[in-house]
């Protein structure tokens, strides 16, 4: 009952209910909308028409591609993006000189706003006068065609993307690996443990949490990811870049279909609900503490 | 502390009194101190208007509060205003394809009544008239053109002659030229460049195969009717001499890109919109000064179903929920009135100027003289329905640049591709 008393309730409180509140509304004002066929070019004669816009959905190929680039651009910049995050952080574990600005080096593509990053890499990725044709040239290869080829370019973009955000992994599980006792290392060690078991055996395992939390902010982000897509490609060529969002953002400020945008919108948030839901039960399992 | 305090009751005293003192003034200048609220593109001629607004507050004492946004984020945000009915914006500039929609929605008036009011701006026989007739809907003028565009063939003299060739007639000279300046420099310049991005990019100069190989995107009921023998054909040569002949990574090339190559002398054609001859002809960027000729965009047909080259045309329009209708009119008519566009040119780099005085002066043929007489063809065969001028153009365009785009990604057959963007189309124009 000590919840209760604790005065610290009337700060909390009225925060909580202000924001539950507006989610509440936004919500169900969005969901209304997505009943409806709302058109900005057809003010004032939207009709409710069901769940119409939900069955065009799911027989709306171009959407459910959208949908599988959204998963598998997910998928594969999360996972590149801590696998290769942990490794750099392991190499960077221990004492060189260079340690505090190779640190605020990391920072630098965290910080550059994502319309920067993309214009940058769509001049490196310039076919005929970009950085990355040039070295493929020194090293012997044809050029490529990176961002025009249906096939390479939302590859291209996941090198952006997984440039900018790699750091953001080092620099979180770096804070974390500081923090971590060394203790533990150093009894394995004693007893005689390889160097790769005291890292696979006892960092990792220290380390679980702060990856999980990182990996779940990653695969939020890259759900949600638009600006990349926006500068680099637009969604083409072929609409091989296509992702969900981005086709959502299509519809309703190209197409001007408000509700079917809105429609398309809430089944992302459905399905990223869900994926996360799922990822976090596998990632902090409920009976007792990882091991 | 004390020089402070005066400072500041003298200037609260000068504010009330410009205030109360307002009217004074007010019997020659009805509008004084009218705000209005405008929404324009980002283009030369929004700059050049910027800067003459001053002249304009002196002249009729409006403030105009200008906003500038990217011609491609325009129309979605004057739609969430204009639908809602917020009133935001007295003046909204736009491209002419939305104007059906826009009238049919009531999101804009007609202009004749307080434009006849105000002859001194408003003078109808000096605007081109092809840009002009744009606007008229019912026999109603609903909006000026601030600036418009058409659409040609810019080849380079030098190489042409270098390899015996001829100016470029139909898209089978522009093929043949092509396969044969890539061929004999080795690829080191490109048989031709065009933009090849998805969306109103590609569509926009694909549009021109189209209607010059006898195709359109709408059949007389109204349908998407592009999965036709000619549109296909359009597609197919489009894609092949982008293929074979164009240059690498032309599948994501935007106005910018196509225009860079171009102007660095990397290619030796493109078909693209008037204004490229602007940037072509200037010194200070294009090393390829006179050497460009200009001609109009091919056809293939004998009898087309309309012209090949486009008719861009962007003007301001007056909103309907605008709480000073005949200020913003007065506006409209005052920032396309010919003494601003003459000032225009003097300030911007701008040869879309739509007042035929401007046209024909001497500072437009000083500095675009490469390439006027080809702009003006261009203009006068320009087609109006270049671009589908329906409520959903946008969606159209959108669907049509996707098909466009897998054709030249290799994705799809071009019977497919615009099979697939007919249904889209269809299902988008019945809903």
């Amino acid at each position: 009952m000590a919840k209760r008393t604790d005065p610290s309730r009337f700060f909390y409180q009225p925060i909580i209910a202000v924001l539950s509140l507006t989610s509440l509304v936004l919500t169900v004002y969005v969901v209304w909308l997505s009943l409806r066929d709302l058109s900005l070019m057809r003010a004032g004669r939207d009709t409710f028409v069901g769940i119409d816009n939900y069955i065009r959905f799911f027989n709306d190929p171009r959407g459910l591609w959208a949908l599988w680039r959204t998963v598998l651009f997910t998928v594969l910049a999360t996972s590149i993006e801590v696998v290769l995050g942990l490794a750099i952080v392991l190499f960077l574990d221990r004492n060189f000189a260079l340690k505090r600005l190779v640190r605020t080096l990391l920072l630098v593509p965290i910080i550059m706003t994502p319309v920067v990053v993309g214009l940058t890499w769509r001049f490196i990725f310039d076919p005929a006068s970009g950085m990355a044709n040039y070295l493929l040239s020194r090293l012997g290869f044809d050029a490529m065609d990176w961002l025009g080829s249906p096939q390479v370019a939302l590859y291209s973009v996941l090198i952006a993307d997984i440039w900018q955000w790699t750091p953001f992994v080092i620099l979180l599980s770096m804070a974390a690996l500081d923090s971590a006792p060394s203790d533990p290392l150093d009894a394995a060690r004693v007893d005689g443990a390889r160097e790769w078991q005291v890292t696979w055996y006892v960092l990792l395992p220290m380390l679980r949490r702060a990856i999980a939390i990182v990996a779940l902010i990653r695969a939020i982000d890259s759900i949600k990811a638009f600006d990349l897509f926006y500068i680099m490609t637009r969604g083409g060529p072929a609409l091989s870049t296509e992702t969900l969002n981005f086709y959502g953002y299509v519809v309703a400020f190209t197409n001007f279909e408000i509700s079917y945008s809105l429609t398309v919108a809430l089944i992302l948030t459905i399905f990223t609900n869900v994926a996360l839901l799922a990822m976090y039960g596998v990632l902090f399992p409920k009976n007792g503490e990882p091991r | 502390m004390l020089n402070r305090r005066i400072f500041m009751t003298a200037t609260t005293a000068a504010a009330i009194f410009a205030c109360l003192s307002a009217p004074v003034f007010a019997q020659d200048k009805p509008f004084d101190g009218v705000q209005l609220s405008v929404l324009m593109e980002g283009h030369p001629t929004t700059d050049a208007i910027q800067k003459l607004l001053p002249e304009f507050k002196t002249v009729t004492g409006i403030d105009v509060a200008l906003e500038v946004v990217p011609e491609q984020d325009i129309t979605a945000k004057m739609l969430l205003e204009l639908s809602s009915k917020s009133g935001r914006y007295d003046v909204v500039q736009n491209n002419i394809i939305y104007v059906p929609g826009f009238v049919k929605n009531g999101y804009i008036v007609p202009l004749d009544e307080q434009l006849a009011k105000y002859p001194q701006f408003f003078d109808k026989a000096d605007f081109v008239p092809g840009y002009f007739n744009t606007n008229v809907v019912d026999g109603k003028v609903y909006g000026l053109p601030v600036y418009g565009e058409s659409t040609f063939l810019m080849y380079r003299k030098d190489l042409f002659e270098q390899y015996g060739l001829t100016e470029p007639k139909t898209f089978d000279d522009v093929e043949k030229a092509a396969k044969t300046i890539s061929e004999k420099t080795n690829k080191e310049i490109a048989g031709i460049t065009m933009r090849g991005r998805q969306g109103i990019e590609g569509v926009y100069v694909w549009a021109a195969y189209l209607w010059g190989m006898g195709g359109s995107f709408l059949d007389e009921n109204g349908k998407s009717n592009l999965a036709t023998p000619e549109g296909t054909k359009a597609l197919d040569d489009f894609a092949r001499v982008l293929k074979s002949y164009g240059p690498v990574g032309v599948a994501n090339f935007g106005w910018e890109e196509n225009r860079l190559l171009f102007q660095q002398g990397k290619a030796a054609m493109t078909l693209d919109a008037t204004v490229n001859g602007a940037y072509n002809e200037d010194p200070a960027a294009s090393s390829v000064v006179g050497k460009v000729g200009y001609v109009p965009v091919p056809v293939q047909t004998q009898s087309p179903k309309g012209g090949s080259s486009s008719l861009a045309v962007h003007s301001l329009y007056v909103t309907a929920d605008s709480q000073n209708a005949e200020a913003a009119a007065l506006f409209a008519a005052w920032a396309t009135a010919k003494e601003q566009q003459l000032k225009s040119m003097a300030s911007d780099p701008n040869s879309g100027v739509t007042s035929l005085t401007a046209l024909n002066g001497e500072s437009f043929g000083k500095r675009y003289g490469a390439f006027k007489e080809a702009m003006i063809t261009a203009i006068n065969q320009g087609n109006p329905q270049y671009l589908p001028t329906i409520e959903q153009a946008n969606e159209v365009i959108n669907n049509t640049g996707i098909a466009v785009s897998k054709v030249l990604a290799g994705t799809a057959t071009a019977a497919d591709a615009l099979k697939e963007a007919d249904q889209a189309n269809n299902a988008a124009i019945g809903r």
